[in-house]
């Protein structure tokens, strides 16, 4: 009945060397396996005794999984991929300087240099109710304790919340969206495609998780097409301590100018809702507008529209609007 | 003869084993059949155990036993016992379970079944002085004297409380000096308003880990202590054993700044829980566990007015704080922070008024500069507000009310040893370049904005009356005991250099010894309150002074003459007149233990503390001893300062403040060690950045459960959040009561750290005066944009 | 007073986060201002398996010396360099990736060895604090610019940052100060001594350039 922190229970370590024994694994241990990629996440919750699978399923000998390709039309990046390879691989730095730049910003260099491309978009929420293991809706129970009249609730979501209004954190998971990339998703069945912004879920489609993988689901690798390569990139993220710290807010922008108009632009802000939000309206709005500041103020203002506030968190409302503002006046620089 | 070693800079005699990982430090210590232990925590901010059920978890295979609070001595309330019955916070410890391995222990602890109570909670102070709040305590929600009492306000008490203004009912602490109307009648400005200042947890990097075992008797105690020898004595005198029963171990220790003072109540699971099994038992405490009973510095709700004349003087002061106290003990930082008001500002009239309560949240202890690091953070930017409204330069209003050497302040109205203060100020303006850089005040960059600040910062800095205690042995060379700890302020190597001047003994040939009672350790200062450089430079030299005597004596024995003929140096006692008639250190170690007595220490001085005499007697014949108590002059109180500089840039579209620069300057006497003095003063700088920008406490208020426990909720600031360049100087000018002229250091940096941000960054908000910290992205967002602040004016734990 | 027993319960099912987690709420009228939530999880959600609770023995490569040792499934790399292989350079300041004072090198690389599975390092290079002194107590040169700018203060921290410089001097025997803070920005120091770690990050690429 007690309850104690900080000693990682029991489990079975299972460690595949192929794509191919991993899913037939996670098929065979469904519901009471837990996959582990870089680790920073899940062993947080394994230390806490709040998730506790009766085997682990380590990735770290699946070398498919790791490295950066070419493919005909942009690059694949292997899920086991590290976060510093991310961050400094060449072709993704030359052509895709939004991710590399996101991933650059994740946590600490200890982190990145474990810390996984797929587990960073897969990771959960850092709702410290939920993480606490507060028998809240996200945990299988029937309340939400961040959205009452006295919670706690300064780094929770502006958009979005239903039931829960916890918000994803990941640093790369905006940028993704932003570069129109794609999720390949393996299973005992085969394999599929999702696109980065269909990846994530909202509690309104399913509580319980952050992304589409269900049980036996391995993602594989992410695809990014060539067609943001070379558009003008803006990343920034406002954290309390500039290490180890999770975003307050984000956002990742891709915008092309041609003839001092903006042709097209991908923006996405995180940190504001559970999972990682794009801004379709305001990418309309801006396109065959100049880079200006007055486009910068509208796309700011419409960013924010029907935003709403919990008790302690109002300041996202002018930060987020703020930084889509600086990615829209970047892109006139 | 030798230059003198005060004033260089030397590393200390540890650091090798520092950093090749031979340092052991108390979890690095391994036992035969050492068993591990693991805490139950209470999952409730306030209850009574009304049952456990052990049997499930008793059953388990290589579960050995269970302690609970029925196996500790008793305490008298509001003492704190480290298992309870009555948890007084989410995460006290109710019992311990000791296995063969942790993964056991852990097990364990989720088999058993603790049926508690739940009791009334309260985490804001304010709640609890309500007419009808909870007290967090069964005898009361206040402390007086000793004596636990329950205090509540009338209604019209907090009818201000909409508007943000601090309610003041009855005060429990007060005191008042001069004519307070007359004081405010005499002001061309008067301000004043309510501002609130977080608790924190110290998070030393090293959890207070330990083990324990017994032998013959004899309890050995693996710790993390600041003050080794009177962390023996305590945990002696908490578990009524002799001292002489206790070895505590404990040479290095990661980290304190006030949470380790001495002994660790925590100590007695192992401690005890060895003694029951008769195995040893190792207590590895997490980084989750030292959040709830690894101390906290108590946090703030304040009012203050304060009067200033048109030339910048201040003329009045009335403060009044409410302290939040946690559940335990008794805390006197709010008083602190009365006398550092007065001492920093010298109002003619000053009225404090405080009531301290106690609240169901994690201990609270001294956290370096207790009550000072809080209050200077808190009054120094309204100082800034009054030199903007008077249109005169902070730093000369600074100089304007700085206490020179014959100042008193506070309550009893005492005197000061000697207070460099305008130097210090002089020093730190050059050093930093105030002229010039105030300039920048308000200017843009893009989204950016300057801001420039200062912020001054007294804290106690020395006490005396401990003992030194040395022995020159046949080899020559001279051994230094000392009592107090290795916290990294590496006072007890640069104490120690106090005797080895007197000497004139080179330092290669002096070995000190430390961290380990049973190597016989003099009594000493807790090392705390900055009172080690101070104290045990006074003692250490007093003891050395004894050695000299005892060498000019057995020269002139020997050798002829009279022992002032003779001066010490380089292993030498030798003539002045014709330095060849000498006599080697190791032949006069030789000698004294040939003659015994006073000089092997066969005879001891009578007013040496009985734990200097144990220790005395168990180096006695060993070699020439030196052994004295401090009895050097000590009139006034021995107080330190730091002026702390900082500029920083303040985004206006996202609230985040860019630490660009810092200088810190002390007042701290002569300076023994000046790189580890430029460490003091950046390494407190940067806490006292934590304190002001991001270190914070958050609670659920409806449950009473935290969830700033670990590094990444609490936020301590890393080295990316400091200035990548950092100065620092130093008046460098002799306290006249000490020997060698030093004062302690460790305490003010924090507090300079802090304020000089709080100041800096109301400069870049054009003068506003948020007046709460941590000044985090969201609240100064806030007030940049002219939208609702995220926090009332009084919220806490936030 | 009245105890509330509310039990949410669910299929185990860890993989989609969605747990056994059993409430219990109580309150009472006489202090109807005050509730308590408890919160557990023991023998509620996936039992242990007997496979996972056997030890197993490995092969561990730590400072160029093989060593064979029983490990648990789920036992970290720190634990076991420092409970089973008697290495405690290493130190635990918050088993959870947030401190830097468990960071060793894996194939040169650093790591929060709280945070790796040992069994996840077999064929790989660990090395700690305690390998990188040479054999006849020469210190390595990072260690060398740390002892002569003066050290640390406490030095909890000092293990971590060392083995981060050397990763450092490595990678970028180069850097800016800037550039070293932010290869050290992993680590924590409490004490807040970064200016001197700084200034001996920097000596320290300067003796790794001589060399």
């Amino acid at each position: 009945m007690a309850v104690i922190r900080d000693m990682m229970p029991t489990f079975e370590l299972l460690q595949p060397t192929s794509v191919e024994d991993t899913v037939a694994l996670l098929q065979r241990h469904g519901e009471r396996s837990w996959v582990l990629a870089g680790g920073l996440d899940s062993l947080d919750w394994l230390k806490d005794r709040v998730k506790r699978p009766e085997t682990v399923v380590e990735l770290g000998g699946v070398l498919e999984l790791r490295g950066v390709r070419p493919t005909a039309n942009g690059l694949e990046i292997g899920a086991l991929t590290t976060l510093s390879e991310v961050a400094s691989h060449r072709e993704i730095v030359e052509r895709f300087g939004l991710l590399s730049t996101a991933a650059g910003h994740v946590a600490t260099p200890q982190i990145r240099n474990q810390g996984t491309i797929g587990g960073n978009i897969s990771q959960d929420t850092r709702c410290w109710y939920y993480r606490g293991g507060w028998p809240c809706y996200r945990a299988g129970g029937n309340t939400c304790y961040a959205a009452t009249p006295q919670s706690m609730n300064r780094e929770h979501c502006v958009f979005g919340g239903s039931r829960c209004v916890a918000v994803s954190v990941s640093d790369t998971a905006p940028a993704l969206v932003a570069l129109d990339a794609e999720m390949v998703i393996r299973n005992t069945d085969g394999e599929r495609v999702v696109a980065a912004e269909d990846y994530f879920l909202g509690p309104d489609i399913d509580i319980t998780r952050m992304t589409v993988l269900e049980h036996g689901d391995l993602l594989t690798h992410i695809r990014i097409p060539s067609t943001w390569a070379g558009a003008r990139f803006y990343f920034e993220k406002v954290r309390d301590r500039q290490s180890w710290d999770f975003a307050l807010v984000s956002v990742a922008s891709a915008i092309v100018v041609a003839g001092g108009r903006i042709e097209r632009a991908r923006i996405a802000v995180n940190g504001v809702a559970p999972k990682p939000m794009r801004l379709p309206d305001v990418e309309n709005l801006v396109q065959g507008m100049p880079p200006n500041e007055d486009t910068a103020a509208a796309a700011g203002e419409l960013a924010i529209r029907g935003a709403r506030p919990l008790r302690h968190n109002d300041y996202k409302l002018p930060l987020t609007r703020n930084l889509v503002r600086r990615a829209l006046r970047d892109a006139g620089a | 003869m030798a230059e003198k070693l005060i004033g260089q800079d030397i590393a200390p005699p540890d650091l090798v084993a520092k950093i090749t990982g031979a340092a052991k430090f108390a979890e690095d210590f391994r036992a035969e059949g050492m068993l591990f232990a693991k805490l139950l925590l209470s999952p409730m901010p306030h209850g009574r155990v009304r049952s456990i059920d052990t049997s499930r978890a008793l059953a388990m295979p290589g579960v050995i036993d269970i302690l609970t609070a029925d196996d500790l001595p008793a305490a008298e309330p509001p003492g704190e016992r480290a298992l309870t019955n009555e948890p007084h916070y989410v995460g006290e410890p109710i019992l311990a379970v000791a296995a063969v391995d942790e993964t056991t222990a852990a097990d364990a602890i989720e088999q058993i079944e603790v049926d508690l109570e739940p009791l009334p909670f309260v985490l804001d102070p304010l709640e609890s002085l309500r007419p009808d709040g909870p007290n967090a305590r069964l005898g009361g929600n206040t402390i007086d004297g000793r004596e636990l009492k329950s205090v509540k306000w009338t209604e019209a008490d907090f009818a201000a409380v909409a508007e943000g203004k601090l309610p003041m009912g009855e005060p429990v602490q007060e005191w008042s000096v001069g004519d307070l109307d007359a004081g405010f009648a005499q002001a061309d400005l008067i301000l004043d308003d309510t501002i609130v200042h977080q608790s924190l947890t110290h998070h030393p990097m090293e959890p207070r880990s330990c083990m324990a075992y017994w032998q013959n008797g004899k309890l050995h105690l693996y710790g993390s202590t600041q003050s080794t020898a009177r962390a023996r004595v305590s945990l002696a005198n908490s578990l009524d054993l002799d001292p002489q029963d206790v070895v505590f171990i404990g040479q290095y220790c990661g980290g304190g700044f006030g949470s380790k003072i001495t002994m660790s109540p925590i100590m007695h699971v192992p401690a005890l829980l060895s003694r029951k099994v008769g195995r040893p038992v190792m207590l590895r405490i997490t980084r989750y566990e030292e959040h709830y009973i690894g101390r906290a510095r108590p946090g703030f709700q304040a009012w203050t007015r304060i009067g200033w004349r048109n030339d910048g003087v201040v003329t009045a002061v009335d403060l009044y704080i409410v302290q939040d106290h946690g559940a335990y003990g008794s805390s006197g930082d709010h008083m602190s922070a009365s006398a550092v008001a007065s001492l920093m500002y010298q109002p003619a009239a000053m009225r404090f008024r405080g009531i301290t309560v106690y609240t169901n949240t994690p201990p609270r202890s001294a956290q370096r500069a207790p009550g000072g690091a809080q209050i200077v953070a808190m009054l120094e930017p309204l100082m800034d507000k009054a030199a903007r409204e008077l249109g005169i330069d902070r730093v000369r209003m600074r100089r304007a009310n700085a206490p020179d050497h014959d100042s008193r302040f506070g309550p009893n109205q005492g005197g000061l040893t000697s207070a460099y203060v305008r130097e210090a100020l002089d020093v730190g303006a050059e050093v930093f370049g105030w002229a010039e850089k105030s300039r920048l005040s308000g200017d843009r960059n893009g989204t950016r904005v300057t801001g420039v600040g200062v912020g001054l910062s007294p804290y106690v800095g020395g006490s005396s009356g401990f003992d030194g205690l040395m022995v020159i042995r046949p080899d020559g060379d001279l051994y230094i005991h000392q009592g107090i700890g290795n916290l990294g302020t590496h006072s007890f190597a640069d104490t120690a250099r106090a005797a080895a001047d007197v000497l004139g003994m080179p330092w290669e040939r002096c070995s000190v010894i430390w961290g380990d009672t049973s190597d016989h350790l003099p009594w000493s200062s807790v090392q705390a309150g900055s009172q080690t450089a101070h104290a045990h430079t006074r003692a250490n030299h007093a003891a050395a002074m004894d050695a000299k005597r005892k060498l000019q004596e057995i020269a002139a024995r020997d050798l002829g003459g009279s022992p002032a003929d003779y001066e010490a140096a380089d292993g030498r006692v030798f003539l002045r007149s014709s330095p060849s008639r000498a006599m080697s250190f190791g032949r006069a170690a030789e000698r004294a233990i040939a003659l015994g007595g006073e000089y092997s220490g066969r005879e001891l001085p009578d007013d040496i503390h009985a734990v200097t005499v144990g220790a005395a007697g168990a180096l006695a014949g060993q070699g020439l001893m030196g052994v004295a108590k401090d009895n050097y002059s000590h009139e006034g109180g021995t107080w330190s300062w730091v002026v702390g500089f900082a500029r920083v840039e303040v985004d206006v579209e996202t609230g985040e403040v860019e630490i660009k620069e810092y200088a810190g300057v002390a007042d701290c006497g002569t300076v023994l060690h000046p790189r580890n003095l430029a460490s003091q003063i950046h390494g407190g700088g940067v806490q006292g950045f934590g304190q002001a920008r991001s270190q914070k406490w958050v609670f659920d208020p409806k449950w009473g459960v935290p969830f700033a426990h670990r590094l990444y909720t609490a936020r301590p600031p890393g080295i990316l959040d400091a200035p990548l360049v950092m100065d620092w100087g130093a008046v460098n000018e002799p306290d006249p009561e000490n020997p060698v002229g030093a004062k302690g250091i460790g305490e003010p940096p924090i507090g300079a750290g802090s304020a000089a941000i709080t100041s800096a960054i109301a400069d870049a908000l054009g003068g506003v005066c948020l007046c709460r910290t941590p000044l985090t992205t969201d609240v100064i967002l806030a007030e940049l944009e002219g939208r609702k602040q995220p926090y009332g004016r009084l919220d806490t734990h936030v | 007073m009245t105890d509330i027993e509310i039990i949410v319960e669910s299929e185990p099912r860890p993989f989609s986060r969605r747990s056994f987690i059993k409430g219990v709420i109580a309150a009472g009228a006489a202090i109807s201002s005050t509730g308590y939530l408890f919160r557990a999880s023991s023998a509620l959600a996936g039992s242990p398996s007997a496979r996972g609770s056997i030890p197993r023995l490995i092969a561990l490569n730590v400072n160029g010396q093989s060593r064979r040792v029983d490990v648990l499934q789920q036992e970290t790399l720190a634990m076991t360099l420092r409970y089973k292989l008697g290495l405690t350079g290493t130190k635990l300041g918050c088993d959870r990736a947030e401190c830097g004072a468990c960071t060793v090198l894996i194939d040169g690389v650093p790591h929060y060895s709280c945070s790796v599975l040992t069994g996840a390092v077999r064929e790989r290079q660990v090395t700690t604090i305690e390998g990188l002194a040479a054999e006849n107590g020469e210190l390595h040169p990072v260690q060398q610019a740390v002892v002569e700018e003066g050290g640390f203060q406490c030095a909890f921290c000092a293990p971590g940052y060392i083995m981060s410089m050397v990763a450092m001097v490595n990678e970028n025997p180069n850097p800016t100060r800037e550039e070293a803070a932010h290869y050290l920005s992993g680590n924590l120091c409490r004490c807040g001594d970064y200016h001197k770690i700084l200034n001996s990050a920097e000596r320290a690429a300067e003796y790794a350039r001589r060399v």
